[in-house]
């Protein structure tokens, strides 16, 4: 899958998440040749890595993997995972792309996924793609589902033990691979770079992430995932289970003095898809989520927030100050209350931190693309075509231009896949008009 | 070299599986290599609506002893054919009560993509009936 | 059972290849192989088995095409891993064997035994499946994908925003298209708007930029004051007939167009871009086209008489009527006017006709609650706020809300605008609305006073005396009852047209080629509407790109000999068409039998289960196929 022979393409999608996977499948089907250049080992992106999706409640999984399995099966889409892309420009006509194929150590065209070095490896990891909750190994496929079905070594914690070379079957074990570089052309580009979690580990009111009962929201997916670490809600701490689990809303959204002032806008409703969840692991836990506003706008996410209410789970208007950890292992959580009586203070089993979305992807010194103030990259005419950005010929989808849920990640793609299709066949009629005055 | 494991006596159970989701949910089973009882026969299929009311009362008289219909339940990608399903199992319950088969030889269920320990209760599940009960015998067969 | 299997065997005209993969000890190391392969050669169907360390190498597939081309095998049985994994690379390599691929079947033996079961219960369950695949294949035919010429034109029903986003995005891309549009203009809801936030555009100018592309574009025709009056056919193939008439206009509202001199392609103030086309005599037409989108949009709440004082007060009016207003009085004074009447001070509630709670608020005139949040009001409220704050400093603005949902790009700052512009904000419950009534107990002559128990104030009782309420209505779907009865569309518990699942085929109907843009599926904002519509458009490009439709051949298909005419598969299909009753000549008779529409077939199956006859069969996964793969379960010679 990886050994690099295609490098002309009509459209190359940065990032392999749900919205590059979108957008490659748009135009793959329109018979546009796309290449998906993904960062990590895996394409998927972070909706893989959820448990179900609000609000109906489908495992992320279900609906995910059609659409990797799509793409990895399409005949015109080219998967370059584990790759990084050092600088995207136009030249000319071109827009272009210096890649970097990083090593995996091993040859994924020998490796048929059947996780041999990982059962043989020796050396235990924690497990990244559970949240740190459990342990993989040096040497694994990141995960069940994960597309391409490829082992990655870990170099960094790798022993040099040489079992994983002997128990491969296929000889695919290659510890001498060298980083590689090559070079993707295409007509058109298209960025779904994704967002990352707001980092916390500068905020003090929030335990700077060393709290071990205060987790965020990608873990608490994970807890929740029927294929997740324990196989069911316990806190990290001590494997209690827990009976009163806080969520504290907008950590790292609204809030000024992280440097964000915009709201991400799939915490409120990934919050109370949680709470449902957890209510239904835990019956007989206390749920509490402590916002500002609730912001349940998109298509069912009122009844959805609704049915929530209805179910038990309680919901306390009001800004927290400060989250402490107490003897027991239990969370403090001292909240400055919007209504009423001047504060709270409880306390909680697990505090869930519903963490924001910050840029996936920086393009100063890689790519002339202007991002905008809130760092996402800048749309230049949001009304009419928001996937347009400041660069001919590239495009935006998704959470790159700024917080989404999935859903209006989905038909942001599309839109990015007409627009890109459409300056695609515009340039077709110039290049035919130029030919035929000549 | 006939084994005994694949014998009669142990009771075969017939799994209908949505290619869509339990199909894959079995696969999953599969990844994370977790052992279930080897009677079990998994058939893909696109809605088990297909299958009309005699092929059920067929298996049994064949000497299937269990079917689990493991179906995408409310994910279905064919709006109502879940319905239409479980209106019809409502007759498959029926007849095999007038030929005095235990009903719990079948079961309808919904499995996820990664409901693994979903499947692996429905199995073990039926297997346990399976044991218990022994071969079906019809009554009028 | 075994003499009858032994008995077809005699008759088995198959050929059927079966190649056994070790997957370099993840199967071999749990299943004898080479003992399931010596069982399987003694099956009668089969011709040869052959196994290999990788199934799925070159050297793997080299086999299975050489096989085919020598015309050792003409059935192709791979026992593998998950069909998921590979189902397509060894369909693939039948394909460039030249045969067809859908000769083939997959047999699990990986996921679903080596890695599950081990010892003798692995290598016995391993030959059952294998034994099932291949009597499966045995019976397997070569089947063709269901191609449908489509034509190379697309129908956009509605001319608002979203529908001509739609129409320029596919004219773009070499696709012809009409566009119709009920009233004399373009532009929908958005020509009722001014300043759009956050984006600040204007709304005249995003409609007259839009709709000035969409009437110069050759590619696409536009016909206004048109409605769809029939509808037939399937995706390639849609019949609409459409019916162009005068309008009745409101003579209150819009003058008619054309009267005063406009051009076409002017934008109107709150009605929209006149294209120049208005029909002085009622005119039927066909339109033949390949997908439908619906693009139908959306009209603001009227509340009901009573809401909150509406239509009892003069002094209440709505959202849309203010922007209105403003829009046609913009001269700055300290004081904003409303009808004539200086405004000192004013409560905007929101939430009027949206996240309305069974039980709490009454319903509606039609029997019916609008649960959702409509999405664009909040934005919509905090925008005109800031610009009456701006404007009339003198004017003093109350908002009473639940929540603020500024939760877009830019809108945020909308919010905290509205806080430096000292626009004053009340917090109400679910179930504690703020109530409308006449000002008698205070001081001053404001008319009207608003009252809440403000949950951002210790849950006090506040009264704002004011001048003017304005109550921020919400987003309702156009009434489209007639499209939704003639083409059978989905419609949500909240009226809006519901798709066929949000993520995975989110702008799609069940209806192969009808398609969802804007506002008719759910409230959105200009920038979303515009996203929709060109996530139409790409599915319409990819359906019509290259002048067919290529559907999957696993569709009904009907046994005519054994056909009785009972219609009970009729009654069960669950795709309206793609089963009818038809006269035919059988024997020199005219009989009833069931006919499929195979560009509407879905492919489940529901009406295999309930025939009578047994005369209706799934191509590619037939009754009979699973019955012969349930006799191999049984069958103890298998195994033996």
């Amino acid at each position: 899958m990886n050994s690099i022979q295609k490098t002309d393409f009509d459209v190359l999608v940065v990032g392999g998440g749900i919205a590059g996977l979108q957008t490659a499948l748009d135009l793959g089907d329109q018979d546009y040749s796309v290449a998906i250049v993904e960062k990590d080992a895996t394409i998927g992106g972070k909706m893989i890595r959820l448990s179900k999706v609000f609000p109906t409640l489908d495992c992320a999984s279900c609906i995910t993997t059609p659409k990797m399995a799509s793409a990895a099966h399409h005949d015109n889409i080219t998967l370059f995972t584990y790759c990084d892309v050092n600088s995207l420009d136009r030249m000319g006509q071109t827009v272009t792309a210096n890649v970097t194929q990083r090593p995996r150590y091993v040859d994924p065209d020998k490796c048929i996924g059947c996780r041999q070095c990982e059962y043989h490896c020796p050396v235990y990891v924690s497990d990244a793609e559970q949240g740190g909750f459990s342990a993989t190994k040096a040497i694994s496929i990141p995960f069940s589902n994960a597309i391409p079905q490829v082992a990655v070594m870990d170099v960094e914690n790798c022993m040099l033990c040489g079992k994983c070379e002997k128990v491969c079957p296929t000889h695919a074990i290659d510890y001498f691979q060298e980083p590689e570089q090559f070079v993707i052309k295409a007509k058109s580009a298209v960025l779904t770079t994704g967002f990352e979690l707001t980092p916390v580990s500068n905020k003090h009111q929030y335990g700077r992430g060393e709290i071990p009962n205060v987790i965020d929201s990608m873990q608490m997916e994970r807890l929740l995932a029927p294929h997740g670490p324990y196989n069911r809600v316990l806190r990290p701490s001590d494997g209690m289970e827990p009976d009163s689990i806080a969520y504290v809303q907008c950590a790292g959204s609204r809030d000024k003095s992280m440097g964000i002032s915009y709201c991400s806008r799939v915490c409120c409703m990934y919050a109370v898809k949680q709470a449902m969840l957890l209510s239904g692991s835990l019956p007989l836990a206390d749920i509490t989520i402590y916002y500002m506003d609730i912001r349940a706008f998109g298509k069912g996410y009122e009844q959805f927030y609704q049915n929530s209410r209805a179910m038990g789970i309680e919901f306390i208007n009001g800004k927290f100050a400060k989250i402490s950890e107490d003897e027991n292992g239990g969370v403090y959580l001292r909240s400055k209350s919007q209504n009423g009586e001047g504060g709270v203070t409880a306390s909680h089993d697990l505090v869930v931190l519903s963490l924001g979305m910050v840029p996936g992807w920086n393009p100063e010194g890689i790519c002339p693309v202007s991002a905008d103030s809130d760092h996402f990259v800048k749309t230049i005419r949001p009304a009419l075509s928001p996937t347009l950005t400041d660069m001919e010929g590239v495009f935006v989808a998704g959470t790159a231009a700024g917080p989404k849920d999935i859903v209006d990640t989905i038909t942001e793609s599309g839109a990015a896949a007409i627009e890109a299709a459409k300056y695609m066949t515009a340039r077709e009629h110039s290049r035919k008009a130029a030919a035929s005055h000549r | 070299m006939t084994s005994l494991a694949d014998n009669q006596s142990e009771g075969k159970i017939l799994i209908l599986a949505t290619e869509t989701c339990a199909y894959p949910g079995a696969d999953s089973v599969g990844q994370a290599h977790s052992s279930y009882p080897a009677n079990t026969f998994i058939l893909r299929v696109r809605a088990p609506a297909l299958f009309p009311e005699h092929f059920y009362l067929d298996c049994f008289n064949k000497g299937i002893s269990g079917i689990i219909i493991m179906s995408c339940g409310e994910e279905c990608p064919y709006d109502g054919a879940y319905k239409a399903m479980a209106t019809r199992l409502d007759r498959v319950y029926v007849m095999m009560r007038q030929q005095e088969l235990d009903i719990r030889r079948l079961r309808l269920t919904a499995i996820c993509t990664v409901c693994n320990r979903a499947f692996l209760n429905e199995v073990n599940q039926m297997n346990k009936v399976v044991q218990e009960l022994g071969p079906p015998q019809m009554a009028q067969s | 059972m075994a003499d009858e299997n032994k008995d077809k065997a005699i008759t088995s005209k198959r050929k059927v290849g079966v190649y056994i993969c070790y997957c370099g000890g993840n199967i071999s190391d749990h299943v004898d192989v080479e003992k399931v392969r010596e069982r399987i050669e003694k099956l009668p169907e089969v011709a040869a088995v052959r196994t290999n360390m990788f199934m799925c190498s070159d050297p793997g597939q080299e086999m299975i095409m050489e096989d085919l081309k020598s015309g050792a095998i003409d059935r192709v049985v791979v026992a593998s891993c998950a069909p998921s994994l590979h189902e397509t690379t060894f369909r693939g390599a039948i394909s460039r064997a030249g045969r067809n691929p859908y000769i083939y079947e997959h047999a699990n033996i990986r996921e679903q035994v080596s890695w599950v079961h081990h010892g003798d219960k692995a290598t016995d369950k391993a030959t059952r499946l294998v034994s099932m695949a291949t009597a499966k294949a045995e019976q397997l035919n070569p089947l063709e994908p269901i191609r449908v010429e489509a034509g190379k034109h697309v129908t956009v029903i509605g001319g608002g925003i979203a529908g001509l986003r739609a129409a320029k995005d596919l004219a773009d891309r070499g696709i012809k298209v009409v566009l119709l549009e009920k009233s004399p203009f373009l532009g929908g809801q958005l020509a009722s708007l001014d300043q759009i936030a956050p984006t600040g555009d204007k709304a005249a100018d995003l409609v007259s930029d839009l709709a000035g592309q969409v009437l110069n574009d050759d590619s696409i025709t536009v016909h206004t004051c048109s409605e769809v009056e029939s509808f037939e056919g399937y995706v390639g193939n849609f019949r609409l007939g459409v019916k162009k008439q005068p309008p009745e206009m409101d003579p209150e509202k819009i003058k008619p167009p054309g009267a005063a001199g406009e051009a076409a392609g002017e934008f109107i103030p709150f009605a929209g871009v006149y294209n120049g086309d208005m029909p002085s005599v009622p005119a039927e037409f066909t339109v033949e086209t390949g997908v439908i989108i619906l693009a139908t949009g959306f009209k603001s709440y009227m509340p009901s008489k009573g809401e909150y004082g509406f239509g009892e007060y003069e002094q209440v009016t709505t959202l849309p009527e203010l922007i209105r207003s403003m829009a046609e009085n913009k001269a700055a004074g300290n004081l904003m006017e409303f009808n004539g009447r200086k405004i000192r001070s004013m409560a905007m509630i929101h939430c009027v006709g949206s996240r309305q709670i069974p039980g709490i608020h009454p319903e509606n005139e039609g029997g019916y609650l609008n649960e959702y949040c409509s999405r664009t009001c909040c934005s919509a409220t905090l925008n005109v706020s800031n610009i009456i704050r701006t404007s009339h400093p003198g004017t003093r603005i109350f908002e009473f809300y639940r929540d603020i949902r500024t939760y877009g790009r830019g809108q945020e700052e909308l919010y905290e605008e509205a806080a430096r512009n000292q626009v004053v904000f009340l917090r109400f419950e679910d179930d504690a609305s703020p109530e409308v009534v006449r000002n008698i107990s205070h001081s001053g002559d404001f008319p009207l006073m608003v009252k809440v128990k403000d949950t951002l104030t210790f849950g006090e009782d506040v009264g704002a005396p004011v001048d003017l309420v304005v109550l921020v209505t919400g987003v309702e779907p156009n009434t489209i009852s007639d499209l939704v009865e003639m083409m059978k569309l989905p419609v949500g518990t909240d009226r809006f047209l519901l798709e066929v699942h949000p993520k995975l085929r989110p702008v799609e109907l069940p209806i192969s080629g009808i398609l969802l843009a804007g506002t008719c599926q759910a409230p959105m904002d200009v920038g979303e509407a515009c996203n929709a519509a060109g996530a139409a458009a790409v599915k319409a490009a990819a359906l019509l790109g290259r002048g067919y439709v290529e559907l999957d051949p696993f569709v009904a298909l009907v046994d005519l000999e054994k056909c009785g005419g009972t219609g009970e598969c009729v009654n069960a299909c669950l795709s309206d068409g793609a089963l009818n009753m038809v006269d035919m000549e059988v024997d020199g008779q005219t009989v009833r039998r069931a006919q499929v529409t195979p560009a509407l077939c879905l492919g489940c199956g529901v009406c295999v289960g309930v025939c009578p006859e047994n005369a209706i069969e799934v191509a590619g996964w037939t009754l009979k196929q699973y019955e012969a793969m349930v006799d191999r379960i049984v069958a103890e010679e298998v195994t033996a």
